[in-house]
This record gives structure tokens, C-alpha cells and sequence, in this order.
């Protein structure tokens, strides 16, 4: 009986063989329990190596197997047969790693993978505004209003958008005898947004500027803006604009009022060469002292983002003191600090983030005496600085411990992570960190612990969990 | 196994009178936004005054809740690992009070397992407080149009139909009856002409077949690709990726489906019945379906016509 099973098993495999050879190409089939790979060996190794990837054959290239080097195959848990022209691969579909996912959403949500929030605006550099009639506007009082004109006599109409994680039950709109009002304090940057209006998604059709998420919705964009560009005079000019690095040439429109030529913008962090056009002609900006010369042409200069001190006590010796970091690309000389009578000083403006940094004292680099908080990662050390910081993580006690360091997915898992700084009885250090999802430990000592001052906290494949933390 | 209704997790509900209670709320139908992540419906909730996310998932038998948020509520129950609901280790039963869903439809008390979902956060990226389940809506349909992002909540009359003026859709190009057994919605279907049953599950973001189902159908399927993938808890799968050209659903030829491929079988204990397959994403995404869960029908009403 068995005997005749296998002979029947035989038959049917080169029933399969003698397909695969008349139509000479390869194939990838289920048959029997098992998943096999047909490799004609006259296809070319383009060919059998797309045919290996799609099998999922790890380690195995297509010329290995045509010099008969089927060890990677074999290695993870194929059968390797090659007969005439042809080499088949096989295994069965159940020998391999049993599922022990027990939910289906475990199971997919396991292959679907998001890379990236859709509905979270990146950076950007700039951004204008474009209403056909504005809905959103900023108040005296700084807060921003969005405004929905009639629909009054629905039941209600909800604001949502990447401010408020896209609520359906937190942005409830008021009421108001012309339509519905909305009012939130919005920091200067990028959002999406949308209405619903009656339980029904929609954008707002006032708003001229949509962006598509790639998934077939259709956001409504609003910069809430940081920056004013002004020039006094030229009352009589036809056209004024600005046009800077950071819109790469581009015009952006002035427009008279009270006898000052304005251009209101949203303007990201950083530093920009600019110059206004009247007529089309270029000139510097006559309020403004800061000016570069670019490719011979003069600019003015602007500076967005915090203003930041670096000192260096002592060394007056020295002959010359730069400091060097994240923030100027790592360059050496590009940022020297100034002599004083009692060590070196250098203001410069940062945009918001986390940094490192080191000063590089006649050709030495050294980390920041003055600063207790460093980085250290593939056994460099360098001082840490955060501009704008959004989170404060606090230890309380563990007043004998040596040395207290955070460390998390935002960092790899860098076991050296971030070092906090003992101050009265507790550990804290402050990040910068974009929206999101954050597991983190500190490391006491070496001895990893969760946050205990945080309750939330989820399983980790050792068992020993991790904090959890949403930036929002 | 036990019988659906009476034990959870070991606890007779009625000895301890703890069953779901009622829903109720003043309306015929609910028009609810939903979002998406990834091919997820989310629908957001409220338990006392935490408002979040929650997966509309008829693949949970009843309310889920997030260890991560949840981890404090009072245990009713703990389950052994890989019980009932065959959950990781860690999980218990709760009670909850006061749960709404959107504005309108509330609940004063509902059962839920508080269990570790921090596999779908992780993967979509957004804060997930639970999973809705089937219980939650046992006695009233739901209408989901993923063109609109909109659930419908309907209230259903004496009959257990859908108030006739309240229907989204008059003539359904798909209407089944499925079984409920366990909490689970189990629709027959036809592939390569042999009739299988697959469970309905809205939180499955693809179709999903069994290897172990009939060799006929097995056999017809297109490999596109197989991979070996690292599930949580760290262990190593197989899934292979295939196309197949006709599911029959309820007279209803779907044309060009895809499937994933692996072993189902730790999730058809988890069901308490052996699953042939899961009708997920590709499957309920063709059009507008009514899941009626009084009348236990499904309808659905297509978006595109092959």
C-alpha cells in the first residue's frame, strides 16, 4: 500500500516535471500539501532568482543552483531534486513554522505594515494660505477659529484633523446664528483637516488648498503662520513680492496695507536668504542689518528658530574654538566661537530638535564641560542639546545610583541612550520628539527598569516590558 | 467549549447577573465617521471620559480592551493563556461602565477582555484603546460604506428588519444568511466548486484560507509570493501570498481575489469551530454590506460590477 502511494506520489511529480518541460518556464505551484518551485535551468538567472524570491528561498541565488550549490535551499528547509534541465524545490506546507498567531488581526496586521501615519503632514519649509473665502483665521487672542458657513440645521458639525488625531468626537463645532465655530490654539506649522458635517466627511470647499493622503482622501491644508515679511514705501509700486531660499526663487505675493507692503507665511525653522521684488526688480531688505552675499548677489538674512548660547569656559589660550554638531552638518569650521576675557562665546539660532555637539579647541574635540547631558553611541561620546524640548522624562529617587540613562525605539534601543541629570532627588532630562508612539526604560546603573511613574506600559518580547508614551 | 451567552471566561454571567446590558439611544439609524488604518475600521468610543480608537473587528467575540490603557480595571476573571478567547497571558475579564459609541449610542455595562493589543498599534501606528465585537452590536444591524467612511447603527423592528426608510441600500447584490456560533459570523462560500466556511471579519486586513483545506482548492490557487514572517511573541510563520479568479457568496461571483495562505488553525481555536477561511479587507471592501445580527443576515450592495 505504501509502496503504491509513493509510486503514485512519483507519477504525479513527473506528470508536473513533464508540464513544467513542455512549456519550458518556470512555475511556483501548490500541489499536494506541498509548494514547489519548477526551475528550468535554459531560463535565464533574472528569471530563476525573481523565481526564488517570490518562494521566498532565503540565501539561494540562481547561480548557485545552476553550479548545483543547493545548500542555502536545503538549509532552510527545502527538498532539492534536479533531474535533466530541470530543478525542483520543495516543501511542505505544513513542516514549517507553525502559526501561532490566534487572531486574524494579529496575522495581517502582522504583513500590513504602516511605514508612516497617513493624515500627519511632513515638514515643510513654507506654506500660504488660499481661501475663496476665509474660514480660518487667527483671533486677537492668538487662538485660531475655523468656520463653517450655514449648515445650521444639522444636528452637529465636528472639526477633525491631525491637531486632534483626527477625532470624530472631540472637535464638536458651536452653533452660531451663520453657521459653526471653532476655536483651538494651533503652534505655527502644517495641518490637515477636514469637516463632518452631519456624520458625513467633507472638506472644506473654501479652502482652495486639498493635498490626497494616497489613500484616496482628499484633506483640506492650513498653515498657521509664524512670520510677516514687511516693506515700508514704495506706495506706488505695481507689484511687490518676496522670494527667499526657502520657496527656492519662488514669488510670493506682498500686498499693501496701511502703507506697509505685507506677506503673512508659515516659515519652518532655519536659516533663509531673502530679497523683495518691486517691479520685478530685487533689493535687500531695508529694515533688516543682516545681509549675505550669495553667488555675488546680495541677500538679506533671517533667522528662525531659538536663540542659543554656546560657552566655553577657560581655554583663553587657545588659539581657536569652533563648536561643531547636528546643527551645521558636522562641518569643523563653519561655526567659531569668540575670545571674552574668561573663555569662548558664539550666539547662534537653532531650529527645534535634539541635537549633539562638541567644541573642537585647536584641533581637539572635547564634549561640553558644562553640560551633564550626553550621547553615546559606537563609543563616542558627545554632548547633548534640545532646542524646544516637548517632553520631560522625570526618575524620582535612586539617589546612590551611579548613572541614570533613557533609552528607547526612538534611539534603537542604543543601550547607552541619553544621560539624565541628577538634580534634588530625581532624574530628568527633556526631548524634542515628533507626534507619535514611543517605547522607552531607563537604564539604572545598567539594570534596566520600566518608568514607574508611568502606567502605561506593554509587553516586550523578553517579557519584561516597556513604557509606552503618545506624543500628540 | 461552552455556550455562548452564559460563560465568559469561565464566569456563569448569569449567576453573577453580569451579562451585556441593552444599548440604547435616541435614534433610528446612527450615521458614525469611521477612519481607516491601514485596512482597519476605526471607530471612535468613550468609557467614562476616555475617548479613543477602536477596531470595528467581528473577528472579537465581544469587547477588547487594551492591557496598555486598561491594565487597572478591576479583574472579574483572569483566563490561562491561549484559553477561551485564546489570548496571550496576562488577559482577564472586566466589566465596563458607561460605554458610548460616537454620541448616540450608549451602554451601562459591558463584559470586555482586557488583553495586550499592542501588535496593532505598533503595526498601524496609531493608539488603538480596544476592539468592538460582535456582541456589542447583537441586536441591531450595521451598515459600513468604506467609499464614505460612514457606519450605520440601525435599530431594527419587531421583525428584526431594518426600519424600510432607514435602509442605505434597496436591491443588495449579495444577501446570505451566516451562522453565529461562539460570537462569529460564519459565511458559506464556494471556491473551485467546493463549498467551504469562512469566518466574516472585519479586522482582517486580507482574505485568509487554510492550508489544510480541500486539495481542489489548494491546487487552483496562484502563488504570488511566500514569506516567512516574525510574529509577536517572536515565533516564525509561513504565509504565501496567491490569487484565486471566482468566490461564489450568496449566488454571488467575486471576480480576482487574493489570499493569504498559512495555518489557521490556532485561530479556529480561538473561534471554537475549525475555520476553512477568513472573509477579510479584499472581500468586504467590493462593496456597502449590512451585517444584520438579529435576523443574522449579510448584505451587500457593489461598488464596481465585473
Amino acid at each position: 500500500m505504501r509502496t503504491l502511494k509513493h509510486l503514485f506520489t512519483m507519477l504525479l511529480m513527473l506528470c508536473s516535471l513533464t508540464a513544467a518541460i513542455a512549456q519550458k518556464r518556470n512555475r511556483i505551484m501548490m500541489l499536494r500539501g506541498h509548494i514547489m518551485l519548477i526551475v528550468d535551468i535554459n531560463t535565464s538567472k533574472t528569471e530563476i532568482d525573481s523565481l526564488l524570491k517570490v518562494g521566498g528561498v532565503t540565501g539561494q541565488t540562481a547561480d548557485m543552483l545552476l553550479h548545483g550549490n543547493y545548500k542555502p535551499a536545503i538549509k532552510d528547509g527545502w527538498n532539492v531534486k534536479a533531474k535533466k534541465n530541470i530543478i525542483k524545490l520543495d516543501r511542505s506546507l505544513s513542516d514549517t513554522g507553525q502559526n501561532t498567531q490566534i487572531t486574524p488581526y494579529l496575522l495581517s496586521s502582522n504583513v500590513y505594515k504602516n511605514n508612516s501615519r497617513a493624515g500627519y503632514p511632513a515638514d515643510v519649509a513654507y506654506g500660504v494660505n488660499n481661501f475663496s473665502r476665509v474660514t480660518v483665521h487667527e483671533l486677537p487672542s492668538g487662538l485660531t477659529r475655523f468656520f463653517v458657513p450655514g449648515n445650521t440645521q444639522v444636528k452637529r458639525v465636528q472639526l477633525s484633523g491631525n491637531f486632534n488625531n483626527w477625532s470624530t468626537i472631540k472637535g464638536n463645532m458651536n452653533r452660531t446664528d451663520s453657521g459653526w465655530v471653532y476655536d483651538m490654539r494651533l503652534e505655527a506649522g502644517k495641518y490637515y483637516y477636514k469637516l463632518i458635517i452631519g456624520g458625513n466627511w467633507t472638506a472644506d470647499t473654501y479652502n482652495n488648498l486639498t493635498e490626497d493622503d494616497g489613500l484616496g482622501n482628499t484633506n483640506s491644508v492650513y498653515y498657521r503662520y509664524n512670520y510677516t515679511f514687511r516693506l515700508a514705501g514704495y506706495p506706488s509700486a505695481r507689484k511687490v513680492s518676496v522670494t527667499g531660499t526657502f520657496n527656492k526663487g519662488a514669488e510670493i505675493p506682498m500686498r499693501l496695507k496701511d502703507g506697509l507692503w505685507e506677506g503673512q507665511l508659515y516659515l519652518h525653522d532655519g536659516n533663509y536668504l531673502y530679497r523683495f521684488m518691486v517691479n520685478g526688480s530685487p533689493i535687500t531688505d531695508p529694515a533688516n542689518k543682516l545681509t549675505q552675499k550669495q553667488n555675488n548677489v546680495l541677500n538679506s538674512v533671517l533667522l528662525m528658530g531659538e536663540n542659543i548660547t554656546f560657552k566655553l569656559n577657560g581655554y583663553t589660550n587657545a588659539r581657536k574654538v569652533y563648536v561643531t554638531g547636528g546643527f551645521s552638518n558636522w562641518d569643523a569650521d563653519m561655526l567659531p566661537l569668540t575670545k571674552t576675557a574668561t573663555g569662548w562665546v558664539l550666539p547662534y539660532t537653532i531650529s527645534a530638535g535634539n541635537y549633539q555637539y562638541k567644541f573642537i579647541v585647536d584641533g581637539q574635540w572635547i564634549t561640553d564641560p558644562a553640560n551633564p547631558h550626553q550621547i553615546s553611541t559606537d563609543g563616542k561620546t558627545n554632548s547633548f542639546l534640545v532646542v524646544r524640548p516637548n517632553r520631560t522624562f522625570t526618575l524620582k529617587g535612586y539617589s546612590a545610583a551611579h548613572t541614570v540613562r533613557l533609552t528607547g525605539d526612538f534611539i534603537n534601543w542604543n543601550e547607552q541612550g541619553y544621560t539624565l541629570e541628577h538634580r534634588g532627588d530625581e532624574w530628568t532630562i527633556s526631548l524634542r520628539l515628533k507626534p507619535g508612539k514611543y517605547l522607552y526604560k531607563f537604564l539604572i546603573d545598567g539594570n534596566w527598569i520600566l518608568d514607574p511613574g508611568n502606567k502605561q506600559w506593554e509587553q516586550n518580547q523578553f517579557g519584561t516590558g516597556n513604557s509606552v508614551l503618545w506624543i500628540e | 467549549m461552552c455556550k455562548s451567552g452564559i460563560m465568559i471566561g469561565g464566569i456563569n454571567l448569569k449567576t453573577l447577573e453580569l451579562g451585556d446590558s441593552d444599548p440604547y439611544g435616541d435614534f433610528k439609524v446612527l450615521t458614525v465617521p469611521i477612519k481607516r488604518a491601514g485596512n482597519l475600521i476605526i471607530v471612535e468610543a468613550q468609557i467614562d471620559s476616555l475617548v479613543g480608537n477602536f477596531v470595528l473587528d467581528t473577528g472579537a467575540p465581544y469587547l477588547v480592551l487594551n492591557a496598555t490603557y486598561f491594565r487597572d480595571l478591576p479583574k472579574i476573571n483572569e483566563q490561562d493563556a491561549g484559553g477561551i478567547n485564546g489570548r496571550t497571558g496576562g488577559t482577564f475579564t472586566a466589566v465596563v461602565h458607561n460605554f458610548s459609541l460616537g454620541f448616540d449610542l450608549h451602554y451601562d455595562r459591558l463584559i470586555a477582555d482586557v488583553t495586550d493589543l499592542s501588535g496593532i498599534e505598533n503595526s498601524k501606528k496609531i493608539k488603538i484603546l480596544g476592539l468592538l465585537g460582535t456582541r456589542v452590536f447583537a441586536k441591531l444591524a450595521i451598515t459600513i460604506d468604506l467609499s464614505k467612511n460612514l457606519l450605520y447603527i440601525h435599530k431594527l423592528d419587531k421583525q428584526g428588519e431594518i426600519l424600510s426608510a432607514e435602509r442605505v441600500f434597496d436591491k443588495p447584490d449579495v444577501k446570505t444568511t451566516f451562522k453565529y456560533m461562539n460570537d462569529v459570523i460564519f459565511i458559506k462560500g464556494n471556491v473551485s466548486d467546493k463549498s467551504i466556511w469562512f469566518a466574516f471579519d472585519t479586522g482582517a486586513e486580507t482574505n485568509m484560507l487554510d492550508f489544510h483545506v480541500s486539495k481542489k482548492i489548494i491546487k487552483s490557487l496562484q502563488v504570488i509570493n511566500r514569506n516567512n514572517v516574525v510574529g509577536v511573541g517572536g515565533t516564525s510563520y509561513e504565509i504565501i501570498y496567491a490569487h484565486f479568479d471566482k468566490l461564489i457568496i450568496g449566488d454571488y461571483p467575486f471576480i480576482s481575489n487574493r489570499v493569504l495562505v498559512s495555518n489557521l488553525e490556532n485561530i479556529g481555536k480561538a473561534y471554537g469551530y475549525t475555520v476553512d477561511g477568513i472573509l477579510g479587507y479584499d472581500f468586504f471592501a467590493r462593496g456597502i454590506f449590512t451585517i444584520n445580527f438579529a435576523k443574522k443576515e449579510f448584505e451587500m450592495y457593489i461598488y464596481n460590477h465585473q
